[in-house]
């Protein structure tokens, strides 16, 4: 898959600045404040990174008896505390877990900027929210903090950064690659005899598929449920719904908005998308609508259903001792499209952690220094290896290591890492949280069939224009501009 | 001159200070008003201002410093039928859940009484759902009306037939599990209130109706009932305040959907201020709600008042 490293190095300041520049006076006003004077790049090497970090944190607590506190999601204590029980022997700072529910963290650090209660330094927000925090200023934007101590080349084999930036300001390191993946039964598709009669009834042979009608077309050829063997085990839940047809639009060429912020997601193409989300729930594993996250995990691993949808978490538990499916599964991204003859695939990083430092925090730069000994190579390392936990693969040197080799396997690592480059970015602007669930609310009425798709999509059209306007098109429209040049190019070029 | 005499003229002469006036039960409640003052009426006049600015927290300004926005607000809130919906939802669900566990609350009193063996044991195993954390119950129900639950087994017991209907995600019977939920927990305190209702009226009156000839169904409708009124009439009062309230059963078994088919105003009101974070917004429907709850209590305190007239 070609390399999207390029875009993803382009997103600091200067490059928002460039592609915010809408008109001449936008253009010169951005070009004013290029001439700032940036600070010059740390002096550190990346080799000793960790053992740097370490020291500087020391010497800043001089001492003092000195406590981080981490507000992190349910379910990642067995990725942080590897890392935060080897930075507390290295520096002496203790550090203190809060945990809150996975789905309401977001909440939780946005609420900390109403009630500045400073009750954590470190969070750990979903990736998707850093626009809304950042806007609300309980993050600290942490530019000036990595030009003093993130080493050259850092940042270099974070495979996917775009949420690490808002609005050209550095905010936090993404912590975990979730980009979307598609798990299928090798063994279904390689025994013989559905190959033939696969062959016989589409007349194309079975194999990993490429687009989305080709998914569809096979969750209908495995779906006998009166054999208990069932086609999918899709998210259908509310929170998870609206990814799918996220990434079956694109699919179908289109971007969610134009380029003046007019949404587009109730054009034909929508609607089709929409349509045939609706189609495959029919293929889906009793239950799946109402299933979570770990409930989709523990149902797919049972091993009557043909395809999933998930992240490297997912595969973690497939691999795992427990599941009914260790050894029995292929891969593949997330199905593409045939826009103008061509296949274009839009992977889609939807979900994702990033360290980020709270504005009310006493100790900013200690604070800030553990993000970067947590996120380093070796430490990130460690942290994805924990089976207990859900962070996944996003350094190069994971991908590379044995023992995450082990945990996830070859097999998926490569599509897994495939994805990670190719990933289209989730819609990072303020509101994400209004956008998308108006958009969930709607297309889950249409699955369930309380809405037709045309009026679903039109509905929610109607209410992205609503808050748009509401929070300021102006400003939206900068940010969506600068969110589209970070497209990869493969996708991009395709994409209307 | 006597020293009693010297106090007491000096205690004649020096005004005693307002608070030492004032009547000594008012001086012990008194703290505990103030509390509840500053506790209730000041969020409730944030709540105001809010509601007439569109203040968020991603605006990175304090909320005393919003923007005024006068009454658009309430101008937005009226055509919205996501709103509008959760408010019509949420009264459906107050009438269906509290007339439901009127009646059951009214026949199962009328079974406890009389004195009969293991009444009392009877009574505590009754109660018992209503010592359940909601959030406990809900995931039970949860469970219960599953696919594979336990509900779908007995329909397919019964049917003869597999049955594995998607309840929860079923936008016209999703209300159906949350309405057993809180119908089941909650029973048990309007059955603690009626019962207590119908022990109170006086047996006497009760015998004599017997005595002259009434059926025991006239008794009951005639001078039992009548009687319990008052005390029936606060319960289903406080049934429909907290079922209004409703979000830890919805919360647990749909999350509002599927869409927004479950979602109450509560459940609106959470989405509004936790994952839109539109404070200013979510406050005038808060106080739109309050107009709505306020006129409803009202309605329901007009026979009590009639009552006691």
């Amino acid at each position: 898959m070609q390399n999207d490293d390029e875009a993803q190095k382009a997103i600091d300041r200067r490059s928002f600045l460039k592609s915010a520049a809408v008109g001449t006076v936008a253009f010169a006003a951005g070009t004013s404040l290029l001439s700032w004077a940036r600070p010059a790049k740390a002096a550190g090497s990346l080799a000793n990174v960790q053992s740097d970090a370490a020291r500087a944190a020391k010497e800043l607590a001089g001492g003092r008896v000195v406590t981080l506190r981490i507000l992190e999601p349910s379910g990642s204590l067995g990725n942080i505390k590897p890392v935060a029980d080897r930075w507390t022997a290295d520096t002496g700072i203790k550090v203190e877990y809060i945990e809150v529910p996975l789905g309401e963290i977001n909440q939780k650090v946005l609420l900390e900027a109403v009630s500045k209660a400073g009750s954590f330094d470190i969070a750990l927000p979903a990736s998707f929210g850093i626009p809304d925090l950042a806007e609300s200023g309980i993050l600290v934007d942490l530019d000036q903090l990595a030009s003093k101590y993130e080493p050259e080349g850092y940042q270099d084999s974070i495979i996917y950064k775009t949420a690490n930036y808002y609005k050209g300001d550095f905010y936090g390191y993404e912590t975990d690659g979730d980009a979307y993946v598609m798990f299928y039964r090798k063994d279904w598709i390689n025994d013989p005899e559905e190959q033939k009669r696969y062959a016989d009834r589409y007349g194309i042979p079975l194999k990993v598929p490429d687009t989305w009608e080709e998914l569809d077309q096979q969750l209908a050829f495995f779906h006998r449920p009166e054999s208990g063997r069932y086609g999918v085990a899709l998210f259908r839940s509310q929170y998870f719904i609206a990814w799918e047809w996220w990434v079956r639009f694109h699919a179908k060429g289109f971007f969610p908005f134009t380029d003046d912020l007019v949404p587009q997601i109730n054009n034909d193409a929508g609607v089709k998308a929409l349509e045939e989300l609706a189609a495959a729930s029919k293929y889906l594993y009793p239950g799946a609508r109402s299933n979570g996250l770990f409930e989709n995990f523990e149902a797919y691993g049972k091993g009557d259903s043909y395809a999933n949808i998930g992240w490297g978490g997912t595969q973690k538990y497939l691999n795992g001792d427990k599941s009914g499916v260790k050894g029995k599964l292929t891969y593949g991204p997330t199905p593409g499209g045939k826009v103008n003859g061509a296949l274009v695939r839009t992977p889609y990083f939807n979900w994702g952690w990033n360290y980020v430092v709270s504005s009310l925090s006493k100790e900013q730069e200690i604070a800030y220094l553990f993000t970067l000994y947590a996120v380093s190579p070796t430490l990130s390392t460690i942290a994805v290896r924990d089976p207990g936990g859900y962070f996944d693969p996003f350094r190069d040197e994971h991908y590379k290591d044995p023992e995450i080799i082990k945990l996830y396997s070859k097999e998926f690592l490569d599509v897994h890492e495939a994805s990670m480059r190719g990933s289209i970015p989730d819609l990072y602007l303020k509101g994400q949280g209004e956008y998308f669930d108006v958009l969930r609310v709607n297309v889950q009425a249409a699955d369930v069939g309380q809405k037709a798709p045309k009026q679903a999509l039109d509905d929610t059209a109607r209410e992205w224009d609503r808050i748009s306007r509401r929070i300021g098109r102006k400003g939206q429209t900068v940010q969506w501009r600068f969110l589209k040049s970070l497209y990869p190019e493969a996708a991009r070029s395709h994409l209307v | 001159m006597e020293r009693h005499d010297t106090v007491q003229l000096e205690t004649q002469c020096r005004p005693l200070p307002r608070i030492a006036r004032l009547p000594f039960s008012i001086v012990l409640v008194l703290p505990a008003q103030l509390i509840m003052l500053l506790v209730v009426v000041v969020p409730t006049l944030i709540v105001v201002w809010l509601s007439l600015t569109d203040w968020q927290p991603t605006d990175n300004i304090p909320w005393f410093k919003a923007e005024f926005s006068w009454f658009w607000n309430f101008y937005d809130l009226l055509p919205d039928e996501r709103f509008v919906g959760a408010v019509l939802r949420t009264l459906f669900v107050v009438a269906l859940c509290v007339s439901t566990e009127l009646v059951l609350a009214v026949a199962l009193a009328l079974l406890f009484l009389d004195e009969w063996p293991w009444r009392k044991v009877a009574v505590s195993v009754i109660i018992l759902p209503m010592m359940v954390v909601p959030v406990d119950a809900a995931n039970a129900f949860f469970m219960l009306f599953n696919d594979h639950g336990p509900i779908n087994q007995l329909l397919s017991l019964v049917l003869d037939r597999p049955v594995e209907y998607a309840w929860l995600a079923d936008p016209h019977w999703a209300l159906l599990p949350i309405i057993f939920a809180e119908v089941w927990q909650w029973t048990p305190l309007m059955f603690l209130l009626v019962l207590t209702a119908f022990l109170n009226v006086p047996r006497n009156q009760w015998r004599a109706a017997l005595g002259l000839g009434a059926t025991p169904a006239q008794a009951f409708f005639r001078v039992v009932l009548p009687l319990s009124l008052p005390v029936m009439l606060v319960a289903v009062l406080i049934r429909a305040i907290e079922t209004f309230k409703i979000f830890d059963v919805i919360y647990i078994l749909t999350r509002g959907g599927p869409g927004a088919t479950t979602e109450s105003i509560s459940m609106y009101m959470y989405n509004g201020a936790f994952v839109y974070f539109r404070m200013g917004y979510v406050a005038a429907a808060a106080l739109l709600v309050l107009f709505v709850v306020v006129s409803v209590c009202l309605a329901l305190f007009k026979p009590l008042q009639k009552h006691y007239e």
